[in-house]
Formats: structure tokens, C-alpha cells, sequence
């Protein structure tokens, strides 16, 4: 039975626009002998039991992911198509905590490169998922991957990259008009104007945490921790690493970054694809779209076993359409998800996963909402109608301006008061000032108060 | 007009102290006290408050009571720092260990650095970052300032330093490699046993973060929901499913890739002395071998059983930072 490995299609001459994917390739690529495996490109991820690419079919048999393809392939082969086997154990350590490593503080680093800056996305990687995915799939896929990436990137405070974000906060508010402005430069404006500048200094610090130890590991070793033997992390350093170095983006600063400060890390990166995956590829290598599907591909342009791609026609598009529509709806799409959770984890005691109190609070609150709904239906058909009393109640309320006015009436003279009494201390302090004027504005205001009331 | 202008001053040459209030009160009824004043600042009048009613708002406050004093359990200013981490009241009392990592790694950490502190048992809305731990510095820790700012964690190396502490990271390129394990591989799967796995979440995390909030069903069950899609949305971001033998057996790895790290080692790197790595490793490998946890799902903790060092050094660190 041949092996075939369903990856993302390829985009920016690399075999896949995916790490996982592009690690994927270069494991089975190295370790799995030729013949025995076949690479089809896909668009579709709800192909493989866990939701994403890679998925490696053997006939029935669906696994998803890259760790479970490695572990899957050990298990297939009896240990014979494992590529960490032979490392000793300092080494074996140095592979999994690098893996976890290049996983971790590669990943924000590809998605603010290649998805969350604004311009990047727009004029390089969105265009390119037209070419490997097919006609309706484009304007959900690659708006869905980004938010994703954004929502993983988001601790690190460089959502100035997405431009779309803050478009009308850049410009300030000002009375002048926008034709009688002068123009003025400042450094704010400059950076400003490409937001890559302007986090230049944060991006090329989380560059450098990634590359710097890499670097070190690699030292003068032919391969990441073997001098002599390709191991996993060697597959997934190339996956990111690749996918750093070789797109041409308007915005290069992560590919100017590694080439600046790390070229011996380009280079390495830059030989071991050529070796792995055989120079440089593009959607009719992958898609078989120029040649005949029977002819076998030929070694010289590419030497990865492209298998034409087998989508299912309008109906399988179709079906790939409304499940990514579901999912991007927000409820609907969160209980997908939670169902595919308990599916995978095997879970028959899903139920309890919700404690008891819940389910009792949801049915009481369940309860007063019907019965709510049900007495304001009665009252708004008549039903029930209020008790005799309450037209009284508007008598009531009507005649309540006078107690209102009651209210003003203290109110007003309160103030009066007040007013007399210090002006009779005043008067007697000062020892026989003049106190007529007293005597006219009290009854002045008095009169008025009470005129008022009546 | 020349009357009142001097009445105020004869008053106060007068009658000067008994109190300065009625002395205010005097002027301004002594301002307009004619008829032709009145007139001439009619339009002036028009414009400013009603003298009764300002009179009256003059009046206000009629009596300032003194400001009321803290409450009973408010705490009283301490002159060790204080540092609010989860916990049990009586436990942070005798200064055990946090069941919450992320606040045990820094207490360990403090620990280590030998400054003394006191604990106190708290949740995230009493922290000013809305994340625990938090130190509160002591109030004659640094030249008697008492309204000194709670630090977050993130500076609580620097405080360190500052006070005194050796805080040296050991320089190593395998350093972010290990730690990338820590803070993903093993916190992942801490995030799903504690939280998603059903027996661990009903029997561990339900007395801990939530019953011993609140008795109330309603509030009991918005936490505990809030909990969980907490950790559910922070395991989706990196995966677009929770892969759940993936999450054990990758922790399981990170447990074996960092058993082979220290080796034979009392500490790790090397150190001649226990440093915030130790402290974070001590962090969860105590929470998952600490029988008082009770956990229900134990496959994490089986996974750490097995690698013999890592349980050493915890007991190690257990019995020289903590008396036990």
C-alpha cells in the first residue's frame, strides 16, 4: 500500500505554504523510501481526523498531524522509518525541547510575517491560495487563518502590523482642513507610514531569540544536533526556517533579519531544501495541471512524488464550503469544535463534562423565562388584566404635581430662610446697618412662593 | 456701597476668630447689601447663582464626619512584603506551597532568593495586572515609603536584585529551549488535566478555584464554565483541535527531554544553587507528586514518576526552601 501525504498546496516556490506541512514532507522525504510514498496537494483540511494538514492516508486509515504522522510511521514500518533512533541521549533530549522550541517561538514570527502584517497578506499569501485552493474556498480560508494568527500573536503588541485595524485613528483631529494642512514630517508620521518600520526594533528582537540559539546549536555540526544523522527537528527547522528565508514579500524584515546577522543559517537552510525538497516548486509542479496524470513526474524539475490531486468535484468543493462557514459562525462553529474535541478524545462521559450545578442553573433559568414569556403573552392578549386599583393609581400620579409643588414650596423658602437669618446676624453684628431690604426681599419671595402655590 | 465694602473688614477686625466660616458667609452677604449695588450689577446678577440658593449650597456640607477606618480583616501595613498568591488561608499562613503554578514559581523563587515574605491566601481581582502573584513591598522595607506599588511578577527578579538577592540565570544556548518545554509542552497538558480532563476539574479544580470563592450555584457555575473555556481557547490556538494523547504523550517527552537535562546534577544547568529554573520545574513537578492534590486522572503525574531525578529534585527543593 502506498502512503499518500495530503500537505497544503505550494506556494513562494516551497513545496507547501505550511510548517507542519513542509516538516512533514522533508521526514517522509528522508525517511521513507521512494516509491512507497506519494504527496498530493490539498485545500481541504477537514480531510484529516484532526482538522488540519498534514494528513497521511494509508487506504482507510486517517492520521492528522505531523507528530502523529512520525509516530504513525515508526509504528507502520516497525521502527524502520524513524529518523531520531539512532541519536544518544543528550542529543535526543536537545531534539525535543528544540522541537518544542522552534514550534513555539516560530510560529508567532511566520504568522506576523506572512499573515498579520497587512501587506504581506494582501499582495503575497492571500493571492496565493487561489492557485491551491479552488473557486469558492479562497475568501474563507485565508481570513480564517489570519485571525487565528492574530489571536496568537496578539500577546506580543504588534497589531500596529495589521493596518486594517487602526485606519482612522492615524489621522488626528484638527479644525484645519485637510487641503490647508502643511504637510509635516514627523518621526511618528514616518514610521507611520509602513508599520513594519515602525516595529522594526521589537520584530528584530523577537527574531533574534529565535535565531540566536538555533545558531548556537547548530554551531559547525552539519545538521542541527547531529553531525551525521537527519533527525525531526532538522525537518521542522527547515518547515519554519524556509518559510522565513525564501518568500519575497513586500515586507522582507524577517527574511532581512536571518540574512543580515545569521548567513550561515541561510545557507544551510538554502542547501538542505534544494537537497530535500529538490529546488524550487510551484502550483503546476503540485497540481499535475500541465501534464498528463499518468506520466510519471520527471526527477530533473522536481523530486517529490506529486500525485494529481482528486477533490471530489463540484460536490466535495461544496461540501468544504459550508463545513468552513459553519465553523466561522460563532456558535455554530464553537460547538463544531467542541464536538470534534470529544469525538477525537474519546470521551463517552461527555455529558459530565458540564457539572451538575450547571445543568440545574440552565433548567431554572430555563423555567422563569417560560413562565415569563407566557405571562406577558396572557397580558398582552388580555388575558389578564391589571386589578380596578391602578386607574386610581393614575388619579394618584396626576395630582402628585401638587406634592411636587409642595416640594418647591419648601425648596424655595428654605433658601429665603436661610437668607433672613443671616442677614439679621449680619445686621446685628455690624451694629445697626440699614435692614429694610430684608424685609422686601422676604415678603417679595414669600409672595411669590405663595402665589405660585395657589 | 462704601458701607459695605468696609463692613466685612470691621467685622473681622471685630469679631476676627471665632470662626472663619461665618466670616465667608459675611462677605458674600455684605457684597450686595443696597439697593444701588443691586441695581448697577443687575446684568452681572443675571448671570450668576441666586444668592439664596448659593447661600445654602454654602452651607454644604454642614458637617464633615472624620473618614471611616478600615475594616477589621483590611490588611494592616506589613513590614515584611507580602506576596498574594492562591491559596488556602491556612496555608498561607505557614507559608506552604501554592496550589496555583504560576504563583508557586515565584514563591519558590523568593525562596531561593532568601527574601523574606509573608503569603497571602488571594485571587486575580486583587491584583492591579489582574494576574497573581503579586508583591506587596513592606512598609519600612525601603526608606518608610507606605504607599510603596505592588510589583508583578515579571519584576520580581529585579526586585530580588535589588534587595540584595543572588539572581544569576545561567548563560546557555539550551536555556529558551527548555524553557519553551516548560511554558507549552507541560503547561498544555497541566491546562487540559487540571482543567478539561472531567474527574481531575470536579475533584482537584472545583475545591480550589472554585467553591472556595463563593456559595452561591450561580456564581459557582459561571466560574467554573469561565474556567474551562479559558483553558479550551488557549489549547485551540495553537491546535485547531485538542489532541488530547498528543497533549500526554508530548509531556511526557518534555518530562524525559528535561530528566535527561539534569542528569545527575542537584540543580539544573550546573548551578551550584537552585535558580528561577529550578523554581519552575519545582512549580509543576511539585503540584502533580503532591499527594495532597488528590488527583483523580493521574497520567501526568505517572509520567513524572518515572523519571527518578526530576522526583529527587523536587524533594530536594521541598526540603530546604520549604521545611518539608
Amino acid at each position: 500500500m502506498v502512503l499518500e501525504l495530503h500537505v497544503w498546496g505550494p506556494g513562494f516556490s516551497l513545496a507547501s505554504i505550511d510548517p507542519h506541512c513542509l516538516a512533514a514532507i522533508a521526514y517522509l522525504q528522508q525517511a521513507v523510501p521512494r516509491g512507497k510514498w506519494t504527496l498530493v496537494a490539498t485545500g481541504d483540511p477537514s480531510l484529516s481526523p484532526t482538522n488540519e494538514l498534514p494528513a497521511l492516508r494509508n487506504g482507510d486509515i486517517w492520521i492528522g498531524g505531523f507528530r502523529n504522522i512520525f509516530h504513525y510511521l515508526a509504528q507502520f514500518s516497525s521502527g524502520e522509518w524513524v529518523l531520531d533512533a539512532g541519536l544518544p541521549e543528550q542529543e535526543g533530549a536537545d531534539c525535543i525541547a528544540f522541537s518544542s522550541f522552534v514550534e513555539s517561538h516560530g510560529q508567532p514570527l511566520i504568522d506576523l510575517s506572512l499573515y498579520v502584517s497587512s501587506e504581506n497578506f494582501t499582495s503575497s499569501t492571500r493571492p496565493l491560495y487561489n492557485t491551491i485552493q479552488s473557486f469558492p474556498l479562497p475568501y474563507l480560508t485565508p481570513p480564517a487563518i489570519r485571525a487565528a494568527a492574530k489571536e496568537r500573536t496578539a500577546h506580543l503588541g504588534l497589531s500596529a502590523l495589521d493596518i486594517d485595524n487602526d485606519g482612522p485613528e492615524t489621522y488626528e483631529q484638527s479644525i484645519i482642513p485637510q487641503s490647508l494642512r502643511k504637510p509635516k514630517t514627523t518621526l511618528s508620521s514616518l514610521l507611520a507610514a509602513s508599520p513594519e518600520t515602525g516595529a522594526q526594533i521589537k520584530l528584530d528582537a523577537l527574531a533574534g531569540d529565535f535565531f540566536e540559539p538555533l545558531k548556537a546549536l547548530k554551531g559547525d555540526k552539519q545538521f542541527l544536533v547531529s553531525d551525521t544523522s537527519f533527525s525531526s527537528l532538522d525537518c521542522l527547522a527547515l518547515g519554519y526556517l524556509s518559510l522565513m528565508l525564501v518568500p519575497e514579500l513586500p515586507q522582507p524584515w524577517l527574511a532581512r533579519a536571518m540574512r543580515r546577522k545569521y548567513p550561515d543559517l541561510c545557507t544551510w537552510v538554502e542547501n538542505l531544501s534544494n537537497l530535500v525538497f529538490g529546488g524550487p516548486v510551484d502550483a503546476d509542479d503540485a497540481f499535475l495541471t500541465t501534464r498528463d496524470e499518468f506520466t510519471p513526474s520527471k526527477g530533473g524539475k522536481s523530486s517529490l512524488p506529486w500525485v494529481a490531486p482528486h477533490n471530489g468535484g463540484m460536490v466535495g468543493v461544496g461540501s468544504v464550503f459550508l463545513s468552513s462557514i459553519a465553523d466561522s459562525i460563532p456558535v455554530v462553529g464553537q460547538l463544531r469544535r467542541n464536538t470534534r474535541m470529544r469525538q477525537h478524545g474519546g470521551k463517552t462521559h461527555a455529558s459530565e463534562l458540564e457539572s451538575s450545578s450547571w445543568r440545574s442553573i440552565s433548567t431554572v433559568s430555563g423555567l422563569v423565562a417560560s413562565v415569563g414569556l407566557l405571562i406577558g403573552y396572557m397580558f398582552q392578549q388580555g388575558f389578564i388584566t391589571l386589578p380596578a386599583g391602578d386607574s386610581e393609581g393614575y388619579q394618584n400620579t396626576t395630582s402628585g404635581f401638587t406634592d411636587f409643588g409642595d416640594a418647591g414650596e419648601i425648596l424655595g423658602i428654605y433658601p429665603v430662610r436661610v437668607d433672613t437669618e443671616i442677614q439679621r446676624q449680619d445686621a446685628v453684628e455690624n451694629h445697626g446697618m440699614p435692614i429694610a431690604e430684608v424685609d422686601v426681599e422676604f415678603s417679595s419671595g414669600g409672595t411669590k412662593v405663595t402665589e405660585r402655590v395657589a | 456701597m462704601f458701607n459695605g465694602n468696609l463692613s466685612p473688614v470691621n467685622s473681622s477686625f471685630i469679631a476676627m476668630p471665632p470662626t472663619i466660616p461665618t466670616d465667608k458667609r459675611e462677605e458674600e452677604t455684605a457684597v450686595p447689601p443696597t439697593s444701588f449695588s443691586r441695581q448697577t450689577n443687575k446684568v452681572r446678577d443675571f448671570f450668576s447663582i441666586p444668592a439664596p440658593i448659593k447661600t445654602l449650597f454654602d452651607l454644604v456640607p454642614v458637617l464633615v464626619y472624620p473618614p471611616n477606618g478600615l475594616p477589621q480583616r483590611a490588611p494592616k501595613p506589613a513590614r515584611i512584603p507580602t506576596l498574594y498568591v492562591f491559596s488556602k488561608k491556612e496555608d498561607a499562613a505557614t507559608g506552604k506551597p501554592s496550589f496555583n503554578p504560576g504563583c508557586l514559581k515565584w514563591q519558590a523563587f523568593l525562596n531561593i532568593a532568601g527574601i523574606n515574605h509573608r503569603l497571602a491566601a488571594s485571587n486575580n481581582h486583587a491584583s492591579p495586572t489582574g494576574v497573581l502573584p503579586f508583591l506587596l513591598p513592606g512598609a519600612s522595607s525601603s526608606n518608610a515609603s507606605p504607599d510603596a506599588l505592588p510589583i508583578p511578577s515579571s519584576k520580581l527578579v529585579k526586585y530580588a536584585a535589588e534587595h540584595g538577592a543572588h539572581v544569576k540565570e545561567p548563560l546557555n544556548m539550551r536555556y529558551e529551549a527548555y524553557k519553551s518545554l516548560l511554558d507549552h509542552r507541560i503547561r498544555h497538558a497541566w491546562l487540559y488535566t487540571l482543567y478539561l480532563e472531567p474527574l481531575n476539574f470536579n475533584a482537584v479544580a472545583y475545591p480550589l478555584y472554585v467553591s472556595s470563592i463563593s456559595t452561591s450555584p450561580f456564581v459557582r457555575a459561571s466560574i467554573s464554565h469561565q474556567l474551562r473555556a479559558a483553558a479550551e481557547a488557549e489549547l485551540l490556538k495553537n491546535s485547531s483541535i485538542i489532541d488530547i494523547d498528543d497533549l500526554y504523550s508530548e509531556a511526557d517527552k518534555a518530562f524525559e527531554a528535561l530528566s535527561i537535562l539534569l542528569g545527575d546534577d542537584p540543580w539544573f544547568f550546573g548551578c551550584d544553587r537552585p535558580t528561577l529554573f529550578d523554581a519552575s520545574i519545582f512549580a509543576y513537578t511539585h503540584l502533580l507528586l503532591d499527594d495532597g492534590m488528590e488527583w483523580k486522572e493521574k497520567k501526568l503525574c505517572r509520567a513524572l514518576r518515572r523519571r527518578e531525578n526530576l522526583v529527587q529534585h523536587r524533594e530536594r527543593l521541598l526540603v530546604r526552601y520549604f521545611g518539608g
